[in-house]
């Protein structure tokens, strides 16, 4: 009697002793979520820091975040310097020694990519440059294999039991991606754009298509009328397919040359979940091509 | 012809030996290149900027134009009857604040090193420099070194932060124009819950001329607990609250002119900051605080040549409040205060017997800032003072100007 209660009381505390638990991955932006949610699927639990409406650059750190931190395994961010603003007070606010700089929980997904536009000296007078390359990679067929491919060391060698998984669902990743990538290719070839802010320029080295002009003179600091009556002019000459830019950007000075000129303005979604249906990085890629090749 | 033939034959050989030779040089090079710009990469930490020779260096200046319907003499010496006599030192015109000095680094993979140096005209004074560590379990996390206590919401924010020119009032009367700023050891815990929360003791040296003692021989003689929780309403609001406290042993000769005290005292304060950003143009900031002061000792009158006149017991029970509120719009941030001191608490008891100072000091501030970039900051505010012994209202108008350069921390929320 006593020696089944015992075989019972064993057999309950078998069966109730958890699987191990999931990672906890916070990431800064939707995007960087969803891929990291393709490459580790049941096996991690994703918290963003940013909503799909927020410009990552203009966020300050709240205390909820760094509660989310404080319980992560992993931190994935772009890096790059867009979010110097807030995340380092994260990071060192946490209490979380797992995460801190060099440790196996802090990921710098711009590590995995080329980044263009290197600034070698810059300082503010340029407006909000980043002097280690345009950060907004995101939109970057050739660049997001690579990242996928971080993303998924990362996870394996926190979970190393899970590896198998973590490198199927990359290999899966990067077969849809090669699909995707002969859909996309050639449908933008040769097309001119002028943009509001740098925000398409990986796209456009992938894609073959030109930004002949910015809206935005220098990062982060409004245009100049002088400047507005400028590029009127040039959009007037060169006839550019559309004038492109995000919610977040500048909706106002592409309306007034869009009017000025005749040139269409489109509103491309920038971030996963930032217009209904986008759900994953496939969905806002497959959405940002479709928008443009419209033009 | 033999010889020409030869040397033909070499050079049809030689060339396209040396194009790929070109080549190869060509694809090193830019190999070499590319290892460059990967290395310059690398060096691109969380912090931004290559940290690893030189720590990250700022500088922000503050400067400011200053009115006053008061005397040049009325300024200088500016007392708050039964709470505090101090000295000002705006002037009326042009003033410098500081041109204040931020270093900022991680020292090892277990401590983070900050230090701020404001530089006046007079001085070079190092007002913070302390450690931090980051590779604590637990959720812990010790701060040693000179640092900005724990104690109440504006405390822990340095001036440039401020959403208006001056301290208020409850902050001048309890801790001087400064803050809690203190030599000590801090530690804090953050628990692992589904919101925000933060608890945190410190042991000080306890220099604070007001509520401790200036240039303390003997310490630690003071102490202060925080605890404070965030919750987020929904996506675009946040609330922090909580409260704080801070005791010790005080030594001050601030209460009034010719005088001195010994004594305990402990300061109570509960802050509360509302945040709500509806979309990167727009902002509104909610922001009030509470500080309550017991304080039990003998006070001592000496005369102008500094001969005591008498002590006797002096028992202070006073409090203080500010709400403050500010609204942003894209460049643009208004904002309003009104501080005030005695709300619930006015005990003046000197040898047993309740004083009346008969003013109930208070004051209301208006703002308006033009902010170029996140770098620069202008602001105009005018104050509305009826806090000062002799009942005069004190009309103060600011012109601030405070640009940041250089590599600055993120501020905390």
């Amino acid at each position: 009697m006593l020696k089944k209660m015992f075989l019972a009381l064993l057999a309950v505390l078998f069966l109730a002793s958890p699987a191990p638990a999931e990672l906890k991955v916070v990431a800064t932006l939707p995007w960087i979520g969803s891929v990291a949610r393709d490459i580790g699927g049941d096996r991690v639990s994703v918290t963003e820091l940013l909503k799909p409406y927020q410009d990552p650059h203009y966020i300050e750190a709240r205390p909820s975040m760094i509660a989310a931190a404080r319980k992560a395994d992993i931190v994935m961010f772009n890096g790059l310097d867009l979010e110097i603003g807030y995340l380092p007070v994260i990071i060192e606010s946490s209490r979380n020694p797992g995460i801190q700089p060099g440790k196996a929980g802090f990921l710098d997904c711009s590590r995995f990519i080329d980044p263009i536009e290197i600034h070698g000296r810059a300082d503010r007078s340029q407006g909000d440059v980043h002097p280690f390359g345009n950060p907004h990679y995101h939109l970057s067929v050739s660049q997001m294999g690579k990242v996928a491919r971080g993303i998924a060391e990362a996870l394996s060698a926190l979970d190393s039991g899970n590896r198998g998984l973590y490198m199927a669902n990359l290999a899966s990743f990067e077969k849809k991606l090669a699909e995707k990538r002969k859909e996309w290719d050639g449908r933008l070839k040769g097309k001119s754009y002028v943009a509001f802010h740098r925000f398409f320029e990986y796209l456009a080295a992938d894609l073959g298509f030109r930004i002949t002009g910015y809206v935005e003179q220098r990062p982060g600091i409004p245009p100049s009328s002088g400047h507005m009556a400028e590029l009127a002019d040039s959009i007037s000459r060169e006839k550019p397919n559309a004038l492109i830019t995000t919610s977040y950007h500048g909706g106002k000075a592409v309306d007034f040359l869009s009017k000025r000129t005749g040139a269409k303005a489109i509103v491309l979604p920038h971030e996963v979940g930032s217009r209904e249906g986008i759900d994953d990085w496939f969905g806002l890629m497959d959405r940002v091509v479709k928008d443009l090749s419209g033009t | 012809m033999k010889y020409l033939l030869s040397l033909l034959l070499i050079a049809v050989f030689a060339f396209p030996a040396h194009a790929e030779d070109l080549e190869t040089r060509v694809k090193n090079l830019e190999d070499a290149l590319k290892a460059k710009e990967n290395s310059a990469r690398a060096s691109s930490g969380l912090f931004g900027g290559s940290a690893l020779m030189n720590p990250n260096i700022s500088l922000v200046l503050d400067t400011f134009f200053y009115g006053s319907s008061l005397s040049p003499s009325e300024i200088g010496e500016r007392e708050i009857s039964g709470y505090i006599r101090e000295e000002f030192e705006h002037k009326k015109g042009f003033n410098l604040e500081s041109a204040e000095l931020f270093f900022f680094a991680p020292v090892d993979p277990y401590f983070n090193l900050y230090a701020t140096i404001p530089v006046s005209e007079e001085e070079v004074e190092l007002e913070e420099a302390f450690f931090v560590t980051t590779a604590l379990p637990a959720g812990l996390q010790v701060k040693g070194g000179k640092f900005k206590s724990g104690f109440g919401r504006l405390n822990g924010q340095h001036r440039h932060q401020w959403d208006f020119a001056d301290s208020p009032l409850p902050y001048r009367a309890f801790l001087g124009d400064e803050g809690l700023i203190e030599k000590g050891v801090q530690v804090t815990y953050l628990p692992t819950l589904p919101f925000y929360a933060e608890l945190g003791f410190e042991a000080l040296q306890g220099d604070n001329e007001v509520l401790f003692r200036e240039d303390a021989a003997t310490g630690p003689h003071a102490y202060a607990a925080f605890a404070r929780a965030s919750l987020d309403l929904d996506e675009k609001s946040t609330l922090l609250f909580g409260p704080s406290v801070a005791f010790g042993k005080t030594n001050t000769g601030s209460i009034g002119e010719n005088t001195g005290f010994e004594g305990d005292s402990t300061l109570w304060g509960l802050e509360l900051t509302y945040k709500w950003t509806p979309s990167d143009k727009r902002g509104f900031k909610l922001q009030a605080e509470y500080l309550y002061r017991d304080q039990d000792g003998g006070l001592s009158e000496f005369d102008a040549d500094g001969n005591l006149l008498s002590i006797d017991t002096l028992q202070r029970e006073q409090d203080g409040y500010y709400v403050q509120a500010v609204y942003r719009l894209d460049r643009w941030r208004l904002g309003a205060r009104y501080d005030g001191l005695g709300l619930f608490k006015d005990k003046y008891i000197l040898d047993g017997g309740s004083t009346d100072f008969g003013n109930d000091p208070w004051r209301a501030t208006a703002a308006v800032e033009y902010n170029p970039s996140e770098f620069t900051r202008l602001r105009l505010q005018y104050n509305h003072d009826r806090s000062l012994s002799g009942g005069e209202t004190n009309r103060e108008v600011f012109l601030q100007a405070i640009f940041g350069i250089g590599a600055h921390a993120a501020h905390k929320f």
